[in-house]
């Protein structure tokens, strides 16, 4: 009975888990294995890829690259996109801590009630709500009206909300905001009220309160809602393909246009290697930075 | 439960394969009483699918877009198809009608011959206005200077558009600086680029399909934009009873002479329905109801008979030899090239 | 509990009102009797009634329809087996495989696989992109959100009843099948739920690896927006918000019993 459970465990192994992995290892490895071959191959004369073994010899180069390095543009587009990503993470930190701390310090019984209502806007598809921005924002509307009276009030030149970088910060942040609600709250509603109330019998204000209680314990709540929303930012592109005006390309525009517009997929791989690796040195930073937070603060 | 669901995916497409021509055509480049012409004499139904954009087709097929029987690509995209070889040649004596073709749009530098490609129709690339807003203002309407030059732009700001296309609004420029809208000259392309800079702070957006509608509903005075989607502006200005008109005019400097053609896909399923489609459309009828319906220009003789004669002196659509000379077809690029278009491009967006 | 400052309850409400103020002028104007989405002009029923008959509306849906099943299925089954197997088997790379599609930008999975359907399975199979290729591309990020659910549902639950089924003589397969499976159902459930909602509503990857003629709800939407931005847009996003918001809340109700059946 030993053995055969043995033996039955090392099948069990094999039957449950090759499945998945050899899924995964197919349509996600091996797609990236070949974006990286691809950014150093040649582009195809009239789009595409050239071949990978011409008479015999490889065909490889470090010409896609070399591009890529040789302009500081592409260098400025990312550092734009980096910003975007951080304007909309800290933006969405200071408009979902006060709404997910309200739902933590709320009765037991309406917290689901109003985690539910804060996430429900993510039921309707992320297109949706980025259109409904071009509604709200369009030059015919209220608020654009609203807002240039109030300017022509003063004696300034009107502006235009939509079609501009302004537009496209509130895409992303409107997109993106349940993100870091729920990552917020679900820290939050663990902290134990007593160690405010013993900050507050020591003498602490409530200014003091927050900023040495809830504030420290609040932090890995605030990485994974920062992680959450900043990734994602970096790599969009229909929000400013929508919102933006005739400036406001980000690094995701610019690897689609490669694939969609001018076929060089060659530097449309190297963009897209070079945004990986930017994620990947976010993401170890933050894990990084949480594990320093946790340990300080545990 | 996934069996009935694979089942199902299988199924389905299938279903309608039957005697299915499937065309890959510009937005609004064909008329509905056209197809449903067409459908009833092939005894065929016809699906289309859209670009705004040669470079957007080019791609979608050079990412693996198949199953297109015909597309309708512009000179310089059927240099670049038949070189890649995408195409299939086209049995002449499935298409009597080619008789009807102009001999002046016929033999082309793209496709010697016409093996592979029937000429469909041709529009300008030219500025479409607001005429009383710009009269108004007190602005030329012949030159490009208007959506270039500063000095204009001020009175302009926030109401112009140019179109979301590398070649066209480069083309724009060279043409204005007085190059060929061919010309690969780095050194050209440069000082294009900074004029395209230095006037892209007046623009309201980059746009290739909407502006029709901003035009027409008075957002934008001026656009840059195809000479059949100006026409369908003015059309719809007027049938809205606006209190304004949107007229068209090919900039003096030169512009860009879009010649459509009809070629067939190798990928295709239906090559006789497609050949049967090319033909129809080369009867002067079919082809003249396109003009009348978008103003596109015409380059079938047959046609004439049937075209609107108000549409047929438009200087615009039709032009005289005058402005002909004028005017240049797009060739295309090779991979170099546009790699340093792209970088050009991408320096106008950002800066 | 102690009462909340006026400043926290204002500051939340503008948060909640930031966030519905744009659905709710998208759901208000669907029923607007005019052209353009700029004023409230009257109310009218006419778009729902254009939308039922605008058949590239219709093709979209039942395309989306047709690939959320299909994927959601083929990925709840993998995801279900990755959770099980790396709860049991303390496996190290698979959690990686199954994860990282979910935490990087969609567009780079969207690349790669349009890649790799181009340079490999279309030159050694033959085969063009198409409906196939959407699917296979959604089953490879909703994997993760399975794997992660199921793995949470395995982990909150008490090791002794397996041990107990164990002891009372049952094989890895009957333990599996009358213990282990009826406990997570509930999460697979959900895992299900969530893939079906995500596959429904994916815009960039499907943009990515959609063949000819394969239009899914978000991409007619995004080439309405780019094109014709008729109150058409506002009806259609209008029932897909229903229709996700029902997924969404049953999903989350068979989640709450998930985490209610581990306690057992």
């Amino acid at each position: 009975m030993r053995g055969y459970s043995c033996v039955n465990r090392r099948l069990g192994r094999w039957v449950v888990s090759l499945p998945p992995t050899l899924f995964l290892l197919l349509f996600f490895v091996a797609p990236s294995l070949i974006m990286v071959v691809a950014s150093f191959r040649f582009p195809g004369e009239y789009g595409g890829l050239a071949p990978l073994v011409e008479h015999g010899r490889w065909k490889l180069t470090l010409e896609t690259y070399r591009f890529f390095f040789s302009d500081f543009i592409y260098a400025e587009i990312f550092i734009k996109s980096f910003g975007v990503a951080l304007a909309t993470t800290l933006i969405c930190i200071l408009m979902a801590y006060p709404l997910a701390w309200l739902i933590a310090r709320s009765p037991k019984k309406h917290q689901d009630v109003m985690v539910l209502l804060a996430v429900l806007p993510f039921a309707s598809n992320f297109l949706i709500r980025v259109y409904a921005w071009m509604i709200i924002l369009g030059p015919q509307a209220a608020v654009a009206r609203a807002v240039n009276s109030l300017l022509a009030a003063f004696g300034f030149e009107p502006v235009t909300l939509l079609f501009s970088p302004f537009a496209v910060l509130v895409g992303m942040v409107y997109v993106h905001l349940p993100f870091m609600i729920l990552p917020l709250y679900t820290n939050l509603a663990k902290h134990d009220p007593a160690l405010l109330d013993a900050a507050q019998d020591l003498g602490a204000n409530a200014w003091r309160r927050f900023w040495k209680v809830t504030w420290p314990l609040s932090l890995p709540g605030i990485y994974s809602g920062s992680v959450l929303v900043f990734i994602p930012v970096l790599g969009m592109f229909a929000i400013p393909d929508i919102l933006g005006g005739t400036g406001d390309i980000l690094i995701g525009n610019l690897i689609k246009e490669q694939f969609l517009g001018t076929r060089d997929w060659p530097f449309g791989a190297t963009l897209s290697l070079m945004l990986t690796l930017a994620v990947l040195v976010c993401a170890g930073l933050a894990a990084w930075l949480a594990r320093r937070g946790v340990g300080r603060h545990a | 439960m996934r069996f009935l669901a694979l089942l199902l995916l299988w199924v389905s497409p299938a279903l309608h394969a039957a005697d299915v021509l499937h065309l890959y055509n510009w937005n609004n480049y064909i008329s509905d009483a056209t197809v449903a012409r067409f459908e009833h004499e092939c005894r065929c139904k016809l699906v289309q699918d859209y670009y705004s954009d040669n470079e957007e087709m080019l791609a979608k097929l050079a990412a693996g877009a198949a199953g297109y029987d015909l597309i309708v690509p512009t000179g310089n995209a059927v240099e670049s198809l038949i070189k890649s070889r995408q195409l299939r040649p086209l049995d002449k004596r499935l298409l009597p009608n080619l008789k009807n073709i102009a001999p002046a749009y016929l033999d082309t530098g793209f496709d010697p011959g016409n093996r592979y490609s029937v000429p469909y129709a041709y529009t300008i690339t030219l500025i479409g206005y607001n005429a009383e807003k710009l009269r108004e203002l007190n602005l030329p309407t012949d030159t490009w200077a208007v959506i270039l030059e500063p000095k204009y732009l001020a009175k302009l700001k926030g109401r112009v558009t140019v179109l979301d296309s590398q070649r066209e609004l480069m083309a724009a420029a060279l043409k204005y600086l007085g190059y060929s809208a061919n010309d690969t000259d780095e050194a050209h392309w440069r000082r294009a680029r900074d004029l395209i800079i230095r006037a892209k702070p007046y623009w309201a957006a980059f746009n290739a399909s909407s502006y029709i509608k901003e035009l027409t509903v008075g957002n934008i005075w001026l656009a840059h934009g195809y000479s059949s989607d100006m026409f369908q502006a003015q059309q719809d200005a007027r049938q809205a009873g606006r209190p304004f008109t949107i007229a068209y005019s090919t900039p003096k400097e030169g512009a860009v002479l879009a010649l459509d053609s009809m070629v067939i896909h190798k990928s295709g399923p239906r090559p006789d329905l497609a050949h049967q489609f090319i033909n129809f459309m080369l009867e002067g009828r079919n082809s003249a109801e396109l003009t009348n319906l978008i103003g596109s220009g015409n380059p079938n003789r047959a046609a004439l008979n049937y075209i609107d004669p108000a549409i047929a002196a438009n200087q615009a659509v039709f032009p005289s030899p005058d402005i002909l000379r004028r005017l240049e077809m797009l060739r295309d690029l090779d991979r170099t090239q546009r790699r340093v278009l792209s970088r050009t491009w991408t320096e106008i967006k950002v800066r | 509990m102690r009462k909340n400052p006026v400043w926290l309850w204002a500051a939340a409400l503008a948060a909640y009102a930031f966030l519905y103020l744009p659905l709710l002028i998208v759901v208000l104007y669907s029923f607007n009797d005019s052209r353009l989405n700029a004023e409230w002009v009257g109310f009218t029923l006419h778009w729902y009634t254009e939308l039922i008959n605008d058949t590239n509306m219709l093709v979209a849906a039942r395309n989306s329809l047709l690939i959320a099943v299909a994927a959601s299925l083929a990925a709840t089954v993998l995801g279900t087996l990755a959770g099980l197997a790396i709860y049991r088997y303390k496996l190290r790379i698979l959690p990686i495989l199954a994860v990282t599609p979910v935490a990087m930008p969609e567009i780079l999975l969207g690349v790669s696989l349009l890649l790799f359907f181009n340079l490999v399975f279309r030159p050694w199979l033959g085969l063009e992109l198409g409906m196939w290729s959407v699917i296979v591309a959604h089953i490879t990020f909703c994997i993760g959100f399975v794997t992660i659910v199921v793995r949470v549902s395995l982990l909150g639950m008490d090791e002794s009843i397996f041990e107990a089924a164990r002891d009372l003589g049952a094989t890895p397969w009957q333990t599996f099948r009358l213990v282990t499976f009826p406990l997570i159902l509930p999460a697979v459930m959900a895992g299900a739920l969530m893939s079906f909602a995500l596959s429904l509503d994916d815009f960039v990857i499907t943009f990515f690896t959609a063949g000819v003629g394969v239009s899914t709800l978000p991409l007619q939407i995004y080439s309405m927006i780019k094109i014709a931005v008729t109150p058409e847009v506002n009806a259609v996003s209008t029932l897909l918000m229903l229709l996700t918001l029902g997924m969404i809340v049953l999903a989350s109700r068979i989640h709450g019993k998930a985490i209610q059946s581990t306690g057992v």
